[in-house]
């Protein structure tokens, strides 16, 4: 079923439960508080299935408990579709105590009197990015460059409880704990960083006039409506998304191997369990790095998404494993292209051909999957140095190995070994764009002569990248705290500021149709967008703190856009759990 | 002189003896805000090596209770009568015996024994007795200088200071029952901490068993007059909360007499490990309550563990004292608590003076377990503890035994500090011991420098699904495992300590430790293996081995830069250097002294006096054994 040929029964829900509830938000003088951010939760989540560790079985179809943000006016007013009875409301500005209504009645629009922070709990308020703008790393901008790259690409940095006071000692420890998970974080700097992060995260806190205040919110937000849809728990994490022409946005669960099939319609959404070989284990050929976790089923990795222009096919690359995923939306049926060599499928997208491209993030490889053939083609992306070549050539060997007893990496400040080709895209002229994270270059592959052309990129930590229209790539460079964007015909580099300060993007994506590039936010609990042609940026708050997004997904119809939170751990974000999330521009 | 000038003079010297007693120790925890601090400085850091033991006084309970000293542990501070009271030294026994001594030479002066009830489960324990001058009783008059006990049978005795007999206007002859109006069953329920006195009311707790049922008996706290023993009220630390108990007060509480305040350090609520049947924050569990000495009423309140599934009790006396930012004094309390975290609050508002941030925590995977999303965490000071401990992290002392370590510390749930316990093994870094524990703190007054000893050992734990018995149980004692059926819950909790085959702690040494937080500046400046371990093999070791052991009892800080403490699984006595952590000195005692000792001076000469008679949960031996030590005469 698409969405399409459910519409006489969202006619149906809607009319029968959706009211408009009026609100006028003022602050204690009675002065209009513009805009303020009101939030309709559910009072009652829906009733779950969840019989398999906690999760719904596949294929079983549960509804989220969604929960509706609009932003107030210029008057303090703002409106919301939502039965109040049913409902409680948490109405959020800059500078104030949260207001929270439970089912609120009465007759007109709702007042909501916000009383001012304190001082003190204003400055906690902050997010992440503005305290993590003001730590220097003793004036080193390199080592804290090395930091963000390193350390940045799970959770935030600076929230309230990273900014608890530790000793060296205990700082030494989440630096092991964090590389055991994953983190890469050279051990040559370790000490130098736990005593600069106690020394200045104690600075800010004693001294907390340097911290600047937050891009305040501004007027344009009253004509936008964000939807969430929390899905999973508190152990997911919901990392890269797909919004399929049916209508439905396929969310995969990455630390458990499911992928959410999410009708937005109407909240209803069906999880379907990825399978994997017999014998295959959790963590897959990189090994279990999170065996001290209560819950993790991630054989294969659910990664990223990408769909076939010819028949709606899903592909999903499973980082975990030497394999290409295909997921039929109408069967619902998986089936697993075995590859034979080539370590973590990561990013994935495909062309006009009805090619799939994807990165191999370790093996700095990108793999060609050719669907009338079956096969797999593998473009060697070069080694930075002797030594990377040989590590790359070593890896066969060190994947024979057992993964308990396999050597762990001792990565360096350049992550020798590991140029990890990450972002990928496929241009309006079907060229092949990748970006390198580690190596800090591009790669461009022409598919007709398969000729790879590496690129310098003159800024650190390009993660990922899209093409625009015109066929210029944008790309966000991640420790820099920049969009850059590549003419590849004139062979220039223009950046362009981040609209908050000390954001690290993760990822962006590109409406073509209407010239807009949006970018993740993950330490400012944003999502930014840049309108090419005017060089503006706008700046869009996220309903709960500690929101991290890594992937954007655009409706071409309407402009709206969506985005997951994939915090990690997600437990630690506001209310705990992960959410897929659309901001709507309403019809003016 | 005149009368009214002798009437004077009277004053001046009762003024004087109360002022004299403030410096010698007249209440548990040495003053009624629990600083174990005292201002004597004729034992310093120059001389304390010199200390030698001035008496030895026995109790006598090893001859009288034979095997059941087994199951007791010699937890009590004496306190130092001012003249007026007899100045003699006062304690009581584990069984609720209080004893007078000659500060002097520990001769005993008088006994009484109040015959308790032995019947039930509790190990018997007593922490000290509190004194007050009852001003509603004629001076010169039987139990104008009064004492107060509460036992372990639930009642709360008033006996006379000077002569050890029962006050006959308290109470039924001196007792009040400290169960008969709350329906506390004598056995399930008992008392150890000493109560507390202020402004003519007298406060007690008590000791809840809070994890062998879902409902366990309420943990009221209960008021009375001091003179006469009326009931003056109750408060239920859990009231609305039916389907619950226990929330009780069993640490020392602390006093505020200024400005009329108790404040009562809660447990957690039962049982202790399982909280389907309990939703929501518990309040006021696993919180310091400051409720109005005259009423009873809440003034205010800190949970700092919500929704426990750990066993997280408020477990130290909280500690009154002044902080101090860019020169503005506020009254303030500190609290440490079992998890590691030190808590200062504004004692007459609870404000945090710290700023408490909020901390997610991994959800249950219990069904219908719905724990909180986010726990309070001081900003500062750091944790004395960190709650992570990763398999690379693992110990041993060789290779097999480190890689057997390595391979349960793998095999656990861990998530740090409010990880819930689940079907499999989970890792209690810190577990239900602590951290601190009821030896509390002791605070520099000026510096805003708490002085406190952690327990750093790793347990584990897991529910195991069991159609229950109630009282099911097998009582643990070190390296043992605890399992106990939580009837009311469809599980059974076993706990355990992380060791390997070897019956070493898995997590790196120290064992134990010593740390000096500073408070003002919510930084820890030094920390120091607190123990030795040459007595925990097979064998003993000829040399000690300072890798630190577990510790119950607190330490005492005095004005000669020195530190005190007992606590430890060695049989020793301490001195630290309080700004360095140095050993100076230590003594070796005939058993495990898991007490807090007390100082004082007498005849111009400053006592270091301890308890040494072990813990049953150590199971190292009993004793019972008052030490007294001084400097040479």
């Amino acid at each position: 079923m698409t969405i399409k040929q459910s519409w006489l029964t969202v006619l149906l829900l809607a009319s029968s439960c959706s009211h408009a509830a009026d609100f006028l938000v003022t602050d204690p003088a009675g002065e209009p508080v513009s805009p303020a951010m009101v939030t309709a939760s559910p009072l009652a989540a829906p009733p779950v299935t969840l019989g398999d560790m906690g999760y719904p079985p596949h294929g079983v179809t549960n509804r989220a408990a969604v929960t509706l943000t609009r932003f107030t006016d210029a008057a303090g007013r703002a409106s919301l579709a939502v039965p109040l009875d049913a409902h409680s409301i948490r109405v959020r500005a800059l500078g104030f105590v949260d207001a929270t209504l439970s089912a609120p009645a009465g007759e007109g629009p709702i007042a909501v009197v916000l009383q001012p922070m304190s001082r003190e709990q204003y400055i906690a308020s902050f997010p992440s990015n503005v305290w993590l703008s003001q730590l220097r790393f003793g004036g080193d901008a390199g080592l804290k460059k090395t930091f963000q790259l390193n350390c940045a690409f799970c959770h935030q940095q600076a929230s309230p409880f990273m900014r608890n006071e530790r000793t060296v000692e205990q700082w030494l420890g989440v630096f092991e704990r964090m590389n055991s998970y994953g983190a890469r974080l050279p051990a040559e700097d370790h000490r130098r960083i736990a005593e600069l992060l106690q020394r200045e995260l104690r600075d800010l806190r004693e001294n907390p006039q340097q911290v600047p205040e937050p891009r305040p919110w501004d007027p344009y937000l009253a004509g936008y409506e964000i939807t969430e849809w929390p899905i999973g728990d508190g152990f997911s994490q919901m990392h890269d998304f797909l919004l399929h022409p049916n209508g439905f946005v396929y969310v995969g669960d990455n630390l458990f191997d499911r992928i959410y099939e999410v009708n937005p319609e109407t909240g209803d959404y069906t999880v379907y369990k990825v399978p994997h070989r017999d014998g295959d284990t959790t963590g897959g050929i990189l090994g279990n790095r999170f065996t001290v976790f209560p819950k993790m089923d991630n054989t294969m990795g659910v990664h990223s998404f990408a769909y076939s222009q010819r028949d709606g096919n899903i592909f999903i690359t499973p980082s975990m494993q030497q394999a290409l995923l295909e997921f039929n939306p109408e069967t619902k049926a998986f089936t697993i292209h075995e590859m034979d060599a080539g370590y973590y499928p990561h990013t994935i997208r495909t062309d006009d051909q009805d090619r799939v491209w994807f990165t191999l993030a370790l093996s700095s490889q990108v793999a060609r999957f050719d669907r009338d053939s079956g096969e797999f083609t593998l473009y060697d992306l070069p080694a930075r140095s002797v030594r990377e070549w040989l590590v790359l050539k070593a890896l066969p060997f060190i994947f024979w190995m057992d993964p308990a007893r396999r050597p762990q990496p001792a990565p360096d400040r350049e992550g020798t070994g590991l140029p990890m080709p990450y972002g990928i895209d496929v241009a309006p002229d079907g060229r092949v764009w990748v970006a390198r994270l580690y190596a800090n270059d591009l790669a461009v592959i022409d598919p007709e002569t398969d000729e790879v052309t590496m690129i310098d990129f003159p800024y650190e930590g390009p993660r990922r990248l899209r093409a625009d229209a015109d066929g210029k790539l944008w790309i966000v460079a991640f420790q820099d705290s920049l969009l850059v964007q590549y003419d590849p015909a004139s062979d220039t580099f223009t950046d362009y500021p981040l609209p908050v300060r000390n954001e690290i993007p993760y990822a962006l994506n590109v409406d073509r149709e209407r010239g807009v590039v949006w970018v993740n936010g993950n330490q400012s609990d944003t999502i930014m967008s840049f309108d090419i042609a005017s060089e503006r940026w706008r700046v869009y708050p996220m309903p709960r703190q500690r929101f991290f997004t890594r992937d954007i997904e655009v409706a071409e119809d309407s402009g709206a856009i969506y985005t997951s939170n994939s915090h990690f751990p997600s437990w630690q974000t506001e209310g705990g759990v992960p959410t897929l999330l659309r901001i709507t521009p309403l019809a003016q | 002189m005149t009368l009214a000038g002798a009437g004077y003079r009277w004053l001046l010297l009762a003024l004087c003896a109360g002022s004299a007693a403030a410096s010698d120790w007249p209440v548990y925890g040495g003053d009624a805000g629990g600083r174990h601090y005292s201002p004597l400085d004729q034992i310093n850091r120059a001389n304390v090596a010199q200390l030698e033991v001035a008496w030895v006084f026995r109790s006598g309970d090893s001859e009288t209770f034979g095997a059941a000293m087994a199951q007791t542990s010699a937890q009590s501070t004496p306190i130092l009568l001012p003249e007026a009271a007899g100045a003699s030294l006062v304690y009581c026994t584990p069984f609720n015996r209080v004893i007078a001594l000659d500060p002097g030479s520990g001769e005993q002066r008088w006994d009484f024994d109040p015959r308790i009830d032995r019947g039930g489960d509790r190990p018997f324990r007593c922490r000290g007795v509190s004194y007050a001058e009852d001003r509603e009783t004629p001076a010169g008059e039987h139990c104008r200088q009064r004492l107060f006990l509460a036992t372990h049978d639930r009642r709360l005795w008033a006996i006379d200071a000077i002569d050890g007999k029962p006050c006959a206007g308290f109470g039924d002859q001196g007792r009040v029952a400290l169960y008969g109006s709350s329906g506390q069953a004598p056995g399930e329920v008992s008392n150890s901490s000493a109560p507390v006195l202020a402004n003519g009311v007298v406060v007690t707790g008590s000791t809840v068993i809070d994890f062998t049922r879902a409902t366990t008996p309420r943990g009221v706290v209960q008021a009375f007059a001091s003179h006469s023993g009326v009931p003056l009220w109750q408060f239920d630390p859990l009231a609305g909360h039916p389907d619950s108990g226990s929330a009780n007060v069993w640490a020392p509480m602390s006093v505020d007499a200024e400005h009329g305040l108790v404040y009562l350090p809660t447990s957690a609520p039962s049982p202790d490990y399982y909280g389907a049947g309990r939703p929501g924050d518990n309040l006021h569990a696993n919180s310091v309550v400051a409720l109005e000495l005259g009423s009873g009423a809440v003034r205010w309140h800190f949970q700092h563990v919500r929704h426990d599934l750990w066993d997280y009790d408020t477990p130290a006396q909280p500690i009154l004292f002044d902080w101090q930012r860019d020169g503005t004094r506020v009254p303030a309390l500190a609290q440490l608590t079992k998890q590691g975290f030190v808590f200062v609050l504004n004692r007459l508002t609870g404000e945090a003076l710290w700023e408490i941030t909020e901390q997610p925590v991994p959800p249950s995977q219990i069904p219908g377990e719905i724990t909180a999303r986010t726990q309070p965490k001081p900003i500062a000071p750091p944790p004395l503890l960190d709650g992570f401990l990763m398999p690379a992290d693992a110990w041993g002392l060789t290779p097999v035994d480190r890689g057997h370590c390595r391979r349960q510390l793998a095999a656990l749930h861990n998530l740090g500090l409010f990880t819930p316990l689940s079907e499999t093994r989970t890792l209690m870094y810190p577990g239900s011991l602590g951290g601190p524990n009821w030896g509390g703190g002791a605070l520099l007054p000026g510096r805003g420098v708490l002085l406190v000893n952690v327990n750093t050992v790793a347990f584990t734990g897991r529910l195991v699904p069991v159609a229950g018995e109630p009282g099911e149980r097998e009582l643990p004692t070190a390296g043992k495992r605890f399992r106990v059926n939580m009837a009311g819950t469809p599980y059974a909790v076993e706990i355990e300590s992380l060791q390997s085959f070897l019956g070493l702690p898995c997590n790196p040494p120290p064992w134990g430790k010593l740390l000096a937080v500073d408070l003002y500046g919510g930084r820890i400046l030094w920390e120091s293996a607190l123990g030795s371990v040459h007595e925990m093999g097979p064998v003993r070791a000829p040399l000690h081995i300072e890798w630190g052991t577990p510790n119950l009892g607190g330490g005492i800080a005095t004005a000669g830069g020195l530190f005190f403490i007992g606590a430890t699984m060695d049989r020793q006595i301490r001195a630290f250097d309080v700004d360095n952590g140095t050993t100076l000195w230590r003594q070796t005692l005939p058993v495990d002294a898991t007490a807090t000792p007390m100082t004082y001076s007498y005849r111009g000469r400053q006592y270091l006096l301890i308890n040494a008679g072990g813990h049953a949960m150590f199971n190292r031996g009993s004793g019972d054994y008052l030490y007294a030590f001084g400097l040479p005469e």
